[in-house]
């Protein structure tokens, strides 16, 4: 029941604060808009004025697209099928859970970094914000927090990438090498399969288990005025261990709430041919609309584990 | 005249119960082997006793026999085939004593002959290395004959060797209670032109033999499920607990067979053109039991449409295994007899098992039927057999899908299909200048390019020339080419001779720059230009003119087309020009020089033009240069940029967890 009063007034101040997650969106349009205008001058200069435009405006052209990759660079390697639809969202969780975005050009892991970098910056401000009673959102309160807080962030975020990177990416790397000694003595290719699915999933909970952590240490740092970013996760541990149904419970419903509304997106992308110019405009409205939702959820996520971590305190 | 009439009737009469109709040959019988061997599957000796009759069917005498002995590749990391497969990062460390595999040949006798039965060969027995004088090689040796076998002479030997199992390296071996055994025994190597072609084992070439009979004889554990290369005539229980399977094929050039104690055994006949059946025996791994039907379908197109393409199938059987996993031993072929590859989970539209298993299927045409050089002329075999499997698979099943693997599940993009002129031109495009398609298999600049040559180049070759030829004309030659060298060993210039006699044309500017080349076939248009012709300014024959307004209504334009020759390799081609209102002209160009200008004079305008518009030319490796819009479209790099953009957003937003 604390779990649903939480959500549900965390989804109301997220909606009292829906400018903020709008200023969220265009920051996240904007960024994107660094690597995808050179995107489009790359795919723009490789289509030039053949006929294959034609067909790229129909559907997919196979032909034309492995010659595009066949010449391609860096961060323009990964513009493949698998963009279309699922294959986006399937592909990224993927890279995620078993850390196959390593792979990915350098010039793409830059652009990630300074990314989740801004970010830092910005979730000082939305935790100020939803921490304020009644959240109300200004820009310039919004800033202050950010940059009040960003040192702190800045810390917890050193913090998490040495454990995603050193520990959990040791344990991902542990479990391939598991799937992989399997595979050589597995009588079918059924084991090594279920091995990797249950590994997968395993990370997948120790991943998120470590994100509610973090999460929880950014909220104390803000409502207790922290300043120590090691006792600030450590009392986040210790408070998610004491309430781990409840911490858990949140965000796995907030979880599910992602899926479902990926699986959402998903339909309903694939009902809508890209054939023409109004179908291919309504397709990006749809896209956008679903970063949009994915990023209100996140203030969704915060705004609630606030209010828990408030309530339980 | 009656009593020898008599005497014939009586002689078939006493024959025709004794010889079944299915055992005669096909073709001369250069060499055939009855074997009886016994496998140990404690310790994984195979031993085996060869009868070996070999005839010399050329016009040189020969005093001596040169023999394949493939398994000494495996004894040893120092044995060509592994160093060549090392440099390519296969590694051997966690190898055992009990993990090589040879083949030691235990004695060898003359027999059937007046004056040398019981000659003793052994002594006379050399390890040859005529392709790169590796002496740690063992997998080609040569024995000394007391004489010298005359054209036309057979000369029948009795051989006894063991060969001992490979944990799998490549393509044969024994994994858990599955073994996979080819090339395992001493084997013949061919006699021609004068001299013996017999190369050692490389780790990127196949096989080379002459046709013959083979009868063999297989005891091992009675529990074990066998198949083989051929009919199998009976099993006969033994009282050890052993059984003997007997399989027989006439007119093949190699042996192989199988044994598991796993194997889901299913078999069906099936009459691919009225009146023609063949057995088919699918050997299944349990796992892959739900994809019984998809095998045996794809078993069925492939024999369907190879026999329209290339001629009936002749034999009665054909085996297909579903090897076992890790077994190293997929997607091989052998006579009558192949392995598939499959994935437990499998999806329509994505050709697995269908993709391997009509390839292997289609090299009983090229490798079993037409009896090329896989390890000299790879391309005959491969090249046109992945154009087999290509045609095959689109004829039966159409366009594949696109698909991508996600947590070890397939995902299927019914969006993206692949046509038919995608397949292998992006490794051609990648490998073009490293080589030419005629090269020895192992002389390969790397094996990315043996694979390219041999098989993406290859198969692009054939589409091409469909596509030059018309698909009538091809089809004929190409059946023709098959049928005539069924059970033959042809070469680059028979396949060369016959499609130039389809064509009414000598084909060699074609197989000179692409068979023996190594450039790129790339045809652009460079630009389309639309000039409007002034109104006449200045003097003509003494009068002279002024500047004018030209009429509105009657406007010339100089229209040019510039057409390049980008790559090396020169083919005729058409190019189409179309003018604004719909008028098409085709022009032809014989694509000689670098580049040619396609200049009209016309009140309207071009709009499009295109080289190569019929998309004969598959070998082209840029297909995107080959048309010019004078207005572009302009939406694509929109559209398809926002859906990668989505994916950005998507994995910004999903990776900001790793931090915040």
């Amino acid at each position: 029941m604390k779990i649903l009063i939480n959500l549900i007034t965390g989804l109301n101040m997220t909606r009292r604060t829906i400018k903020m997650v709008l200023l969220l969106y265009v920051l996240n349009l904007l960024f994107a808009s660094l690597l995808a205008v050179p995107m489009f001058h790359s795919l723009k200069n490789h289509i030039g004025p053949s006929a294959v435009g034609d067909e790229l405006e129909k559907g997919f052209d196979y032909l034309w697209w492995e010659e595009y990759r066949d010449q391609s660079q860096g961060f323009e390697k990964t513009f493949t099928p698998s963009i279309i639809g699922k294959g986006a969202l399937l592909k990224n969780w993927e890279s995620l859970i078993q850390m196959k975005f390593l792979n990915y050009p350098p010039s793409l892991l830059l652009f990630g970094f300074l990314y989740i970098l801004l970010h830092t910056f910005l979730a000082g401000g939305i935790v100020f914000i939803f921490s304020q009673e009644p959240p109300k959102f200004t820009f310039k309160k919004f800033f202050h927090g950010a940059g009040k807080y960003f040192p702190y962030f800045l810390g917890i975020m050193i913090v998490s990438f040495t454990v995603f990177f050193f520990i959990l990416g040791s344990l991902t790397r542990w479990f391939g090498s598991i799937v992989a000694s399997s595979a050589e003595t597995s009588v079918s290719e059924i084991t090594p399969f279920i091995l990797g699915i249950i590994f997968s999933l395993v990370s997948l909970v120790i991943f998120l288990f470590c994100h509610i952590v973090f999460d929880y240490a950014r909220i104390k740092t803000v409502s207790e005025q922290r300043k120590n970013i090691f006792k600030s996760l450590l009392s986040s541990l210790n408070f998610v261990v004491k309430n781990l149904g409840a911490t858990l419970g949140l965000y796995y419903l907030l979880f599910a709430v992602t899926i479902l509304l990926s699986i959402i997106y998903i339909s309903i992308h694939s009902l809508i041919p890209q054939v023409s110019l109004w179908s291919v405009g309504i397709v990006f409205i749809i896209q956008q609309s679903f970063i949009f939702a994915l990023i209100g959820i996140r203030c969704w996520l915060y705004s609630s584990q606030l209010k828990l971590f408030q309530y339980l305190k | 005249m009656r009593k020898t009439l008599f005497l014939g009737t009586a002689v078939l009469f006493f024959l025709i119960p004794i010889v079944n109709s299915a055992e005669i040959p096909f073709c001369p019988q250069i060499a055939n082997y009855t074997m009886e061997v016994n496998l140990d599957t404690e310790t994984d000796i195979i031993e085996g006793h060869e009868i070996l009759s070999w005839k010399n069917n050329t016009e040189t005498p020969t005093d001596e026999l040169w023999f394949h002995l493939y398994w000494n590749a495996f004894q040893n990391n120092q044995s060509t085939f592994l160093m060549e497969a090392s440099h390519r990062g296969y590694g051997l460390s966690d190898f055992d004593k009990d993990d090589w595999g040879y083949c030691r040949i235990k004695s060898m006798e003359i027999i059937k002959n007046e004056n040398f039965t019981g000659e003793d060969l052994v002594s006379t027995l050399r390890y040859r290395q005529p392709d790169d004088r590796n002496e740690m090689d063992q997998t080609v040796f040569s024995v000394k004959l007391p004489y010298s076998i005359q054209p036309g002479e057979t000369i029948t030997l009795s051989l006894k060797f063991l060969s001992k199992v490979p944990r799998p390296i490549s393509r044969t071996g024994r994994y858990k209670n599955y073994y996979f055994i080819a090339q395992w025994f001493p084997k013949i190597g061919v006699f021609q032109d004068g001299t013996w072609n017999c190369h050692q084992y490389h780790s990127s070439s196949e096989y080379f033999a002459d046709y013959g009979t083979y009868d063999i004889k297989i005891t091992l554990p009675s529990s074990f499920k066998v198949g083989a290369t051929g009919e199998y005539k009976n099993k006969t229980d033994n009282e050890d607990g052993t059984s003997t399977h007997h399989f027989y094929q006439h007119s093949v050039h190699d042996f192989a067979w199988t044994a598991s104690l796993d194997f889901l055994r299913f078999i069906e006949n099936y009459e691919f053109t009225p009146g023609k059946s063949v057995k088919i025996t699918l050997l299944l791994q349990p796992y892959h039991k739900h994809i019984k039907q998809r095998y045996m379908k794809a078993v069925k197109n492939a024999v369907k449409y190879a026999s329209l393409w290339f001629g009936d199938y002749p034999y009665s059987a054909i085996t297909c295994v579903d090897p076992a996993y890790n077994s190293r031993s997929g997607g091989m072929e052998y006579p009558t007899f192949f392995t598939g590859g499959t994935y437990f989970i499998v999806r329509k539209g994505i050709p697995r098992p269908e993709g391997v298993t009509i390839h292997e299927f289609g090299h009983n045409y090229f490798y079993g039927l037409i009896g090329t050089n896989e390890f000299e002329n790879a391309w005959m075999d491969e090249g046109m057999n992945s154009f087999l499997d290509t045609i095959i698979y689109h004829q039966a099943y159409g366009e594949p899908y696109y698909s991508e693997d996600y947590f070890g599940i397939p995902f299927v993009f019914k969006k993206v299909t692949k046509p038919i002129e995608s397949e292998g031109i992006s490794s051609h495009r990648q490998t073009w200048n490293m080589d030419s398609m005629q090269r020895f298999s192992w002389r390969f600049m790397r094996g990315e390019s043996y694979g390219a040559n041999s098989y993406s180049k290859g198969q692009l070759m054939m589409l091409d020339l469909q596509r030059m030829m018309g698909e009538e004309v091809f089809s004929e030659m190409i059946k023709e080419y098959s049928i005539r060298h069924w059970w033959k060993h042809p070469k680059p210039e028979d396949f060369f001779s016959v499609v130039s006699e389809f064509a009414g044309e000598d084909m060699s500017w074609f197989f000179d720059q692409v068979v023996y080349g190594s450039d790129k076939l790339d045809y652009s248009i460079e630009y389309i230009q639309n000039q409007r012709i002034k109104p006449p300014l200045g003097f003509f024959e003494n009068q002279y003119k002024t500047a004018q307004k030209s009429e509105k209504n009657s406007p010339l334009y100089r229209s040019e087309v510039l057409v390049r020759r980008l790559g090396g390799v020169k083919v005729p081609v058409d190019v189409l020009i179309e003018f604004r209102g719909g008028k098409k002209i085709i022009e032809k160009w014989d694509g000689q020089y670098r580049w040619k200008k396609f200049i009209y004079k016309t009140p309207v305008k071009i709009n499009r033009a295109v080289v190569d518009p019929g998309f004969i030319h598959v070998l082209d490796t840029h297909r995107t240069n080959n048309s010019f819009l004078i207005k572009p479209n302009k939406s694509a790099p929109y559209k398809w940029v926002m859906n990668w953009m989505l994916w950005l957003q998507h994995a910004m937003e999903l990776f900001t967890k790793l931090g915040s």
